[in-house]
Protein backbone atom coordinates (compact mmCIF):
# COMPACT_ATOMS: atom_id res chain seq x y z
CA UNK A 1 0.00 0.00 0.00
CA UNK A 2 1.55 3.46 -1.04
CA UNK A 3 1.89 6.01 1.11
CA UNK A 4 -0.43 9.45 0.30
CA UNK A 5 1.51 12.36 0.21
CA UNK A 6 0.17 15.57 -0.85
CA UNK A 7 1.82 16.80 -4.45
CA UNK A 8 1.96 21.13 -4.27
CA UNK A 9 3.38 22.57 -7.15
CA UNK A 10 3.95 26.20 -6.00
CA UNK A 11 5.15 28.16 -8.66
CA UNK A 12 8.24 30.86 -7.97
CA UNK A 13 7.88 33.42 -5.35
CA UNK A 14 10.07 36.07 -2.84
CA UNK A 15 12.08 34.34 -0.49
CA UNK A 16 10.34 35.23 2.72
CA UNK A 17 6.84 33.49 1.08
CA UNK A 18 8.57 30.39 0.21
CA UNK A 19 10.17 29.96 3.94
CA UNK A 20 6.70 30.84 5.28
CA UNK A 21 5.33 28.85 3.23
CA UNK A 22 7.30 25.84 4.12
CA UNK A 23 7.19 26.61 7.65
CA UNK A 24 2.97 27.09 7.29
CA UNK A 25 2.95 23.23 5.80
CA UNK A 26 4.63 21.93 8.73
CA UNK A 27 2.58 23.48 11.09
CA UNK A 28 -0.79 22.69 8.96
CA UNK A 29 0.04 18.38 8.81
CA UNK A 30 1.79 18.90 12.38
CA UNK A 31 -2.14 19.53 13.43
CA UNK A 32 -3.07 17.23 11.76
CA UNK A 33 -4.89 19.32 8.93
CA UNK A 34 -3.30 18.31 5.55
CA UNK A 35 -1.52 15.18 4.41
CA UNK A 36 2.03 14.45 4.52
CA UNK A 37 3.20 16.84 1.73
CA UNK A 38 5.62 16.86 -1.00
CA UNK A 39 6.24 21.01 -2.81
CA UNK A 40 8.38 21.46 -5.67
CA UNK A 41 9.23 25.28 -5.83
CA UNK A 42 11.14 28.31 -6.99
CA UNK A 43 12.47 31.60 -6.31
CA UNK A 44 11.87 35.23 -7.92
CA UNK A 45 13.78 37.03 -7.69
CA UNK A 46 16.72 35.32 -6.92
CA UNK A 47 17.35 34.76 -3.29
CA UNK A 48 20.70 33.26 -1.02
CA UNK A 49 19.36 31.63 1.86
CA UNK A 50 21.44 31.26 5.02
CA UNK A 51 21.53 28.37 7.59
CA UNK A 52 19.68 28.76 11.00
CA UNK A 53 23.21 28.68 12.66
CA UNK A 54 25.03 31.48 10.23
CA UNK A 55 26.05 34.84 10.70
CA UNK A 56 24.40 36.67 7.85
CA UNK A 57 27.18 39.40 7.58
CA UNK A 58 29.44 36.64 7.34
CA UNK A 59 28.44 34.89 4.60
CA UNK A 60 26.12 37.48 2.60
CA UNK A 61 26.70 40.50 1.27
CA UNK A 62 23.54 41.97 2.18
CA UNK A 63 24.57 45.30 -0.16
CA UNK A 64 25.28 43.65 -3.07
CA UNK A 65 22.15 41.66 -2.86
CA UNK A 66 20.06 44.50 -2.42
CA UNK A 67 21.94 46.44 -5.33
CA UNK A 68 21.05 43.64 -7.45
CA UNK A 69 17.11 42.57 -6.43
CA UNK A 70 18.78 39.49 -4.60
CA UNK A 71 16.51 38.24 -2.00
CA UNK A 72 17.67 37.38 1.67
CA UNK A 73 16.50 35.01 4.41
CA UNK A 74 17.29 33.07 7.07
CA UNK A 75 15.93 29.32 7.25
CA UNK A 76 14.49 27.80 9.94
CA UNK A 77 16.98 24.69 8.95
CA UNK A 78 20.68 24.54 9.42
CA UNK A 79 23.32 24.29 6.96
CA UNK A 80 24.97 26.53 4.37
CA UNK A 81 24.43 29.60 2.41
CA UNK A 82 22.75 28.77 -0.86
CA UNK A 83 22.03 31.07 -3.78
CA UNK A 84 18.64 29.96 -5.10
CA UNK A 85 18.47 31.10 -9.33
CA UNK A 86 18.52 28.51 -11.21
CA UNK A 87 17.43 25.52 -9.72
CA UNK A 88 14.28 23.39 -8.44
CA UNK A 89 13.35 23.02 -4.71
CA UNK A 90 11.28 20.91 -2.84
CA UNK A 91 10.62 20.30 0.57
CA UNK A 92 8.59 17.54 2.41
CA UNK A 93 6.74 17.20 5.39
CA UNK A 94 5.71 14.82 7.41
CA UNK A 95 4.64 13.97 11.09
CA UNK A 96 7.53 11.85 13.10
CA UNK A 97 5.59 9.25 13.18
CA UNK A 98 5.42 8.73 9.95
CA UNK A 99 6.93 5.37 8.54
CA UNK A 100 9.31 7.01 5.90
CA UNK A 101 10.29 9.60 9.23
CA UNK A 102 13.64 7.56 10.74
CA UNK A 103 14.65 8.75 14.25
CA UNK A 104 18.07 9.34 12.98
CA UNK A 105 18.59 12.98 11.32
CA UNK A 106 21.68 10.96 8.73
CA UNK A 107 19.21 7.83 8.02
CA UNK A 108 16.05 10.17 7.18
CA UNK A 109 18.20 11.89 4.59
CA UNK A 110 19.34 9.04 3.29
CA UNK A 111 15.97 7.19 2.71
CA UNK A 112 14.51 11.20 1.70
CA UNK A 113 17.00 11.62 -0.43
CA UNK A 114 16.46 7.99 -2.51
CA UNK A 115 13.51 10.33 -3.91
CA UNK A 116 15.92 12.70 -5.94
CA UNK A 117 18.12 10.28 -6.71
CA UNK A 118 15.83 7.95 -8.52
CA UNK A 119 14.30 11.23 -9.77
CA UNK A 120 18.26 11.85 -10.86
CA UNK A 121 18.23 8.54 -12.34
CA UNK A 122 15.31 8.63 -14.13
CA UNK A 123 16.37 12.25 -16.10
CA UNK A 124 19.73 9.85 -17.25
CA UNK A 125 21.95 11.54 -14.29
CA UNK A 126 23.66 8.37 -11.92
CA UNK A 127 23.52 10.63 -8.11
CA UNK A 128 24.47 9.03 -4.56
CA UNK A 129 24.19 10.13 -1.09
CA UNK A 130 27.13 12.03 -0.03
CA UNK A 131 27.14 12.60 3.97
CA UNK A 132 25.92 14.69 5.91
CA UNK A 133 23.47 16.30 3.37
CA UNK A 134 24.76 15.73 -0.47
CA UNK A 135 24.01 14.57 -3.72
CA UNK A 136 26.76 14.02 -5.59
CA UNK A 137 26.87 13.10 -9.71
CA UNK A 138 30.23 11.99 -10.98
CA UNK A 139 32.26 12.89 -7.55
CA UNK A 140 30.24 16.85 -7.64
CA UNK A 141 27.54 18.57 -6.00
CA UNK A 142 24.14 18.15 -7.21
CA UNK A 143 21.96 18.37 -4.46
CA UNK A 144 22.04 20.28 -1.41
CA UNK A 145 19.62 19.78 1.51
CA UNK A 146 18.65 20.06 5.01
CA UNK A 147 16.12 19.13 7.39
CA UNK A 148 14.67 19.55 10.82
CA UNK A 149 12.26 18.68 13.07
CA UNK A 150 9.37 20.39 14.79
CA UNK A 151 5.91 20.03 16.69
CA UNK A 152 6.32 16.61 15.76
CA UNK A 153 7.13 16.78 12.11
CA UNK A 154 9.95 16.83 10.02
CA UNK A 155 10.76 18.90 7.28
CA UNK A 156 13.27 18.38 4.59
CA UNK A 157 14.32 21.05 2.25
CA UNK A 158 16.58 21.10 -0.56
CA UNK A 159 17.60 22.40 -4.28
CA UNK A 160 18.28 20.50 -7.20
CA UNK A 161 20.89 22.21 -9.05
CA UNK A 162 19.93 22.69 -13.31
CA UNK A 163 22.33 25.57 -13.67
CA UNK A 164 25.38 26.99 -11.75
CA UNK A 165 26.85 30.39 -12.41
CA UNK A 166 29.46 30.67 -10.07
CA UNK A 167 31.13 33.85 -10.87
CA UNK A 168 27.42 35.38 -10.28
CA UNK A 169 27.00 33.16 -7.07
CA UNK A 170 30.17 35.02 -5.63
CA UNK A 171 28.97 38.29 -6.03
CA UNK A 172 26.52 38.22 -3.07
CA UNK A 173 28.26 35.43 -1.00
CA UNK A 174 31.53 36.25 0.97
CA UNK A 175 34.54 34.32 0.50
CA UNK A 176 35.76 33.48 3.24
CA UNK A 177 39.27 35.10 4.67
CA UNK A 178 41.39 32.52 4.42
CA UNK A 179 40.96 32.00 0.49
CA UNK A 180 41.46 34.78 -2.50
CA UNK A 181 37.96 35.25 -4.56
CA UNK A 182 39.40 33.44 -7.63
CA UNK A 183 40.70 30.13 -6.10
CA UNK A 184 37.57 29.85 -4.23
CA UNK A 185 35.68 30.33 -7.58
CA UNK A 186 37.59 27.85 -9.01
CA UNK A 187 37.30 25.48 -5.98
CA UNK A 188 33.75 25.84 -6.37
CA UNK A 189 33.61 25.19 -9.87
CA UNK A 190 35.41 22.12 -9.54
CA UNK A 191 32.75 20.29 -6.90
CA UNK A 192 30.09 21.48 -7.83
CA UNK A 193 27.77 20.30 -10.85
CA UNK A 194 24.09 20.94 -12.30
CA UNK A 195 21.87 18.77 -14.86
CA UNK A 196 22.79 20.76 -18.03
CA UNK A 197 26.02 20.11 -17.35
CA UNK A 198 25.55 16.46 -16.42
CA UNK A 199 22.67 16.06 -19.55
CA UNK A 200 24.37 17.71 -22.81
CA UNK A 201 20.69 17.31 -24.76
CA UNK A 202 19.43 19.47 -22.48
CA UNK A 203 21.93 22.55 -23.21
CA UNK A 204 19.28 23.78 -26.19
CA UNK A 205 16.44 23.44 -23.71
CA UNK A 206 14.74 26.61 -22.02
CA UNK A 207 15.14 27.14 -18.55
CA UNK A 208 11.44 26.96 -18.52
CA UNK A 209 11.36 23.14 -19.64
CA UNK A 210 14.30 22.41 -17.68
CA UNK A 211 12.78 23.02 -14.72
CA UNK A 212 9.46 21.19 -15.78
CA UNK A 213 10.85 18.26 -17.14
CA UNK A 214 12.77 17.99 -14.08
CA UNK A 215 10.13 18.41 -11.59
CA UNK A 216 8.15 15.44 -13.35
CA UNK A 217 11.41 13.42 -13.27
CA UNK A 218 11.49 14.16 -9.46
CA UNK A 219 8.02 13.16 -8.95
CA UNK A 220 8.14 9.94 -10.19
CA UNK A 221 11.44 9.26 -8.40
CA UNK A 222 10.15 10.33 -4.94
CA UNK A 223 6.76 7.96 -5.98
CA UNK A 224 9.01 5.02 -6.67
CA UNK A 225 11.84 5.33 -4.27
CA UNK A 226 9.34 6.21 -1.29
CA UNK A 227 6.39 4.30 -2.55
CA UNK A 228 4.01 7.15 -2.15
CA UNK A 229 0.74 7.82 -3.52
CA UNK A 230 1.13 11.57 -5.06
CA UNK A 231 -2.04 13.56 -4.95
CA UNK A 232 -1.95 16.89 -6.68
CA UNK A 233 -3.21 19.73 -5.03
CA UNK A 234 -2.74 23.18 -3.56
CA UNK A 235 -2.32 25.14 -0.43
CA UNK A 236 -5.69 25.49 1.95
CA UNK A 237 -6.69 29.42 2.06
CA UNK A 238 -5.30 28.46 5.76
CA UNK A 239 -1.94 27.89 4.86
CA UNK A 240 -1.74 30.30 2.32
CA UNK A 241 -2.60 33.12 4.48
CA UNK A 242 -0.33 31.44 7.89
CA UNK A 243 2.62 31.54 4.48
CA UNK A 244 1.58 35.15 4.03
CA UNK A 245 1.92 36.11 7.86
CA UNK A 246 4.80 34.37 8.07
CA UNK A 247 6.51 36.11 5.52
CA UNK A 248 5.72 39.44 6.71
CA UNK A 249 6.38 39.11 9.95
CA UNK A 250 9.10 36.61 10.68
CA UNK A 251 11.35 36.06 7.33
CA UNK A 252 11.14 39.56 6.31
CA UNK A 253 12.52 41.00 9.09
CA UNK A 254 15.12 42.25 10.48
CA UNK A 255 15.40 40.72 13.92
CA UNK A 256 15.13 37.27 12.28
CA UNK A 257 17.56 37.63 9.13
CA UNK A 258 20.24 39.39 11.54
CA UNK A 259 19.50 36.33 14.65
CA UNK A 260 23.20 35.54 14.46
CA UNK B 1 38.44 39.92 25.71
CA UNK B 2 36.97 39.02 23.01
CA UNK B 3 37.95 35.94 20.49
CA UNK B 4 36.94 35.84 16.87
CA UNK B 5 37.60 32.20 15.70
CA UNK B 6 36.92 29.79 13.02
CA UNK B 7 38.02 26.48 11.76
CA UNK B 8 36.83 23.48 10.02
CA UNK B 9 37.74 20.43 12.01
CA UNK B 10 37.95 16.89 10.81
CA UNK B 11 34.39 15.53 10.78
CA UNK B 12 32.85 18.94 10.89
CA UNK B 13 31.18 21.77 9.33
CA UNK B 14 32.84 25.42 8.88
CA UNK B 15 32.44 26.71 12.82
CA UNK B 16 32.69 30.17 13.83
CA UNK B 17 32.77 31.32 17.47
CA UNK B 18 32.97 34.32 19.14
CA UNK B 19 34.00 34.04 23.06
CA UNK B 20 33.98 37.15 25.54
CA UNK B 21 36.69 35.40 27.81
CA UNK B 22 37.98 36.73 31.61
CA UNK B 23 41.79 37.91 30.96
CA UNK B 24 44.13 36.39 30.11
CA UNK B 25 44.06 34.15 27.65
CA UNK B 26 44.57 30.85 29.45
CA UNK B 27 43.26 27.69 29.20
CA UNK B 28 41.24 27.96 32.61
CA UNK B 29 39.88 31.60 31.31
CA UNK B 30 36.13 31.69 31.84
CA UNK B 31 33.66 31.91 28.99
CA UNK B 32 31.80 35.62 29.66
CA UNK B 33 29.51 35.30 26.59
CA UNK B 34 29.64 33.09 23.36
CA UNK B 35 28.18 32.65 20.21
CA UNK B 36 28.86 29.46 17.79
CA UNK B 37 27.44 29.89 13.81
CA UNK B 38 28.18 28.05 11.30
CA UNK B 39 26.86 25.32 8.40
CA UNK B 40 26.39 22.73 10.65
CA UNK B 41 22.76 20.94 12.11
CA UNK B 42 21.60 20.73 15.56
CA UNK B 43 18.10 19.46 15.68
CA UNK B 44 15.98 20.96 17.76
CA UNK B 45 17.60 24.57 16.55
CA UNK B 46 15.99 26.62 20.13
CA UNK B 47 17.66 23.83 22.07
CA UNK B 48 21.52 24.48 20.50
CA UNK B 49 20.44 28.25 21.33
CA UNK B 50 19.96 27.44 24.97
CA UNK B 51 23.10 25.23 24.87
CA UNK B 52 24.96 28.28 23.58
CA UNK B 53 24.02 29.93 26.86
CA UNK B 54 24.37 26.95 29.65
CA UNK B 55 28.43 26.96 28.48
CA UNK B 56 28.71 30.52 29.71
CA UNK B 57 30.41 30.32 32.66
CA UNK B 58 32.56 27.43 31.58
CA UNK B 59 36.58 27.53 31.34
CA UNK B 60 37.66 27.46 27.78
CA UNK B 61 39.50 24.25 28.55
CA UNK B 62 36.70 22.50 29.43
CA UNK B 63 34.43 23.80 26.37
CA UNK B 64 34.43 20.81 24.05
CA UNK B 65 33.86 18.45 27.14
CA UNK B 66 30.60 20.55 28.54
CA UNK B 67 29.50 21.17 24.91
CA UNK B 68 29.10 17.15 24.62
CA UNK B 69 27.59 16.67 27.52
CA UNK B 70 25.08 18.90 27.15
CA UNK B 71 24.12 17.70 24.22
CA UNK B 72 23.18 14.49 25.69
CA UNK B 73 21.36 16.17 28.03
CA UNK B 74 19.44 18.05 26.25
CA UNK B 75 17.90 15.41 23.26
CA UNK B 76 19.92 17.20 20.92
CA UNK B 77 20.85 15.63 17.87
CA UNK B 78 24.40 17.96 15.89
CA UNK B 79 25.72 16.48 12.70
CA UNK B 80 28.84 18.94 11.64
CA UNK B 81 29.75 19.87 15.19
CA UNK B 82 31.87 18.31 18.28
CA UNK B 83 32.93 18.90 21.32
CA UNK B 84 36.08 18.25 20.14
CA UNK B 85 35.83 20.22 17.11
CA UNK B 86 35.33 23.36 19.21
CA UNK B 87 38.26 22.03 21.12
CA UNK B 88 40.76 22.01 18.48
CA UNK B 89 40.00 25.37 17.31
CA UNK B 90 40.12 26.58 20.77
CA UNK B 91 43.36 24.92 21.45
CA UNK B 92 44.63 26.49 18.09
CA UNK B 93 43.71 29.62 19.37
CA UNK B 94 45.80 29.52 23.06
CA UNK B 95 48.85 27.99 21.05
CA UNK B 96 48.94 31.23 18.73
CA UNK B 97 47.89 33.35 22.40
CA UNK B 98 50.40 31.58 24.90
Amino acid sequence: MAYEFRLLETGFHRAAFNMGLDEALLRSVAEGRSLPTLRFYGWAPPAVSIGYFQGLHEEVDAAACKTAGIDVVRRITGGGAVFHHHEVTYSIVLPLSHPLARPNILDSYRLLLGGIIEGLSILGIEAEFAPINDIIAGGKKISGNAQTRKLGCLLQHGTIILDVDVDRMFTVLKVPQEKTRGKLIEDIKSRVTSIKHCLPQSESMSFETLYATTIQSLKKGFAKALNLALVSSVPTEAELQLAEQLAQEKFSSQTWITLR
Amino acid sequence: MRLELVGKPEGCKLLRMTIDVEPPLVPSSRIRSLSIRGDFFAVPEEAFDELERKLEGTTLEELGKKFDGLIGQNGLECLGITGSGLDEIIQKELHNGI
